[in-house]
């Protein structure tokens, strides 16, 4: 049998765990996509975090499909399927859960060890959440013109992003992220591999330890993640551009109009001559 | 009378009528002028209106996008309850920061650059609601393939689409069945509402448990149907990509569609360095 204990799992496994992250994941934002959030004060209750799905199969097969199964199902189940795809943001939130899910999942070496489980789902969560909170206060800062000058401005955008952190790391964190996944991993350790035709993940099977390797990895992955945010920063150029142009534009935009009316005409009347072939 | 009410809303806020919802704006509408626009010409027209309006401070050019935005919208006729989502989104958003700005001892001068935020938010926003809720999944992810997204993401946009009815419904049978098994607390004073909460988070964690072994077993399934017909190897292969968006075709309408967009951009433009 030892023959067939095979450390690596084959690209089919891979492409199996991939597709059971991802419609589970999917399906569980899409449902929190869809159910409205509630606020009491400022504190918002949010079934914001089912991380907990992406985390528990992270833990049991490999990290680095699940982690990218999860995220991909967000971005195609809640936002291209509901139509809420936001650009950029989007690339930061896919590689911000591939990262938290992928650091939780690389953690654990043995599933049956509960607390080492606890701690991880722990950590996942958290560096996802402050990796968010770090690019949004980013975005706010890029997408707001002058935004020193806006009194009260960037206390308010601090406060209530590290409130939301904190907020999201004690709530969702531990709520929704530990505790769940401290009941569901046991529970599915030994009895959801073999249904994937795989052995359970052992000391001996992991990937194992967290190398700086992988630590470089991730780092390099979150630099992109904020680089996608800096894009909209060199998009001050884009203004300055924008704005000579503005001055001196009317004769340019009239150009343009011309340009557009005329290609209207020709598109037209091609149209109706490819009509009117296609008639004949 | 309220008592009525709320039940009536309740009613209509339930999973079925979410699912529906879903469905309808995945399937409902694929008739509709932008659904059977070219995918190709409708992303380089998200791209232009998804970008452009975040490093533009203009107020006219901003209004000017956002009224296009709003045409192709209302005529991509997307489901109700994705755009009451989107408003609620937005205005939750930059209401949210306006308010706690205010809390921060910031006056009326802070309104005017979070109107502009709020402008930016939905016309990026409307626009991409516009292409990805608007167009028909397939042609989607032909589209994007065509420009190169790796083949995991159109193959996930298309499973995604035919799997979504089956996950849901199935997800709904195994809540039900919990809820057919289990003893709500009472839920009149407040410790039991919170208790009853609790208790529906719990269902709903639990149901998670069956619906991973048996998501588990179909997804080997699916796999395994994959390989038997060479997905794999298809995905890297040049000829099937090429056979695969063999359909997509740009015609004179999808031309006249992009002209049309350029010449109000072009509009706007003039407005604005004339205003």
């Amino acid at each position: 049998m030892d023959a067939f204990q095979n450390k690596q799992v084959s690209q089919s496994q891979k492409l199996m765990v991939f597709v059971l992250t991802m419609s589970l994941y999917g399906l569980a934002t899409l449902f929190t996509e869809l159910i409205p959030k509630f606020q009491v004060g400022i504190v918002e209750f949010s079934v914001e975090y089912f991380l907990f799905i992406p985390l528990v199969l992270a833990m049991l097969f490999d990290p680095l499909s699940a982690a990218l199964g999860a995220a991909t199902g967000e971005l195609v189940f809640s936002e291209i399927m509901l139509g809420q795809f936001g650009g950029l943001g989007e690339l930061e939130k896919f590689l911000t859960v591939t990262i938290g899910v992928y650091i939780a999942g690389r953690l654990v070496r043995d599933p049956r060890n509960t607390k080492m489980v606890g701690v991880a789902a722990f950590v996942g969560t958290g560096a996802q959440l402050l990796m968010g909170t770090i690019v949004d206060i980013c975005k706010v800062q890029f997408a707001v013109e002058d935004f020193e000058a806006v009194a009260g401005l960037p206390e308010s955008v601090y406060a209530t992003e590290g409130f939301a952190f904190l907020n999201d790391l004690i709530f969702s964190g531990i709520l929704f992220c530990v505790l769940p996944t401290l009941f569901l991993v046991p529970r599915l350790y030994g009895k959801i591999e073999p249904l994937l035709g795989m052995n359970p993940r052992t000391k001996e099977t992991s990937l194992g330890l967290f190398s700086a390797k992988t630590a470089a990895g991730c780092a390099v992955a979150f630099l992109c993640a904020v680089c996608a945010e800096m894009l909209a920063s060199s998009g001050f150029e884009l203004i300055d551009w924008e704005a000579s142009w503005a001055e001196s534009g009317t004769a340019m935009a009239v150009g343009m109009i011309v340009a557009a009316v005329v290609a209207l005409a020709v598109l037209m009347v091609m149209r109706g001559k490819a009509q009117t072939a296609k008639v004949k | 009378m309220l008592n009525k009410l709320s039940e009536s809303i309740l009613d209509k806020f339930s999973m079925d009528f979410l699912r529906n919802q879903v469905l309808k704006n995945a399937y409902g509408n694929d008739d509709t002028l932008i659904a059977v626009r070219d995918p190709r010409v409708l992303l380089l027209w998200y791209l232009f209106f998804g970008l452009v309006p975040w490093f533009v401070n203009d107020i006219v050019f901003l209004l000017g996008c956002f009224v296009l935005v709003m045409i192709t919208t209302l005529l991509a006729r997307v489901a109700g309850l994705v755009l009451f989502l989107f408003a609620l989104g937005v205005f939750s958003q930059t209401g949210y920061l306006l308010i706690v700005t205010l809390l921060f001892g910031g006056d009326a001068s802070a309104i005017l650059p979070l109107l502009v935020l709020t402008l930016k938010v939905t016309t990026v926003s409307l626009a991409s609601v516009t292409v990805f809720s608007g167009l028909d999944p397939d042609r989607l992810s032909n589209g994007l393939m065509w420009y190169g997204c790796p083949e995991r993401l159109s193959f996930s946009i298309s499973y995604a689409y035919r799997m979504l009815p089956m996950l849901m419904e199935e997800f709904q049978n195994v809540l039900l069945s919990y809820r057919l098994r289990g003893n709500p607390p009472a839920h009149d004073s407040i410790p039991g509402k919170i208790r009853y909460l609790i208790y529906q988070v719990k269902v709903i964690v639990h149901s998670f448990y069956p619906l991973m072994l048996n998501t588990a077993k179909r997804s080997r399934t699916t796999v395994e149907a994959l390989e038997i017909k060479g997905y794999r190897y298809a995905a890297s292969s040049k000829e099937v990509r090429r056979m695969k968006l063999a359909s997509l075709k740009i015609s004179y309408d999808d031309l006249i569609f992009a002209a049309v967009s350029f010449l109000w951009v072009a509009v706007t433009m003039l407005l604005s360095s004339i205003l």
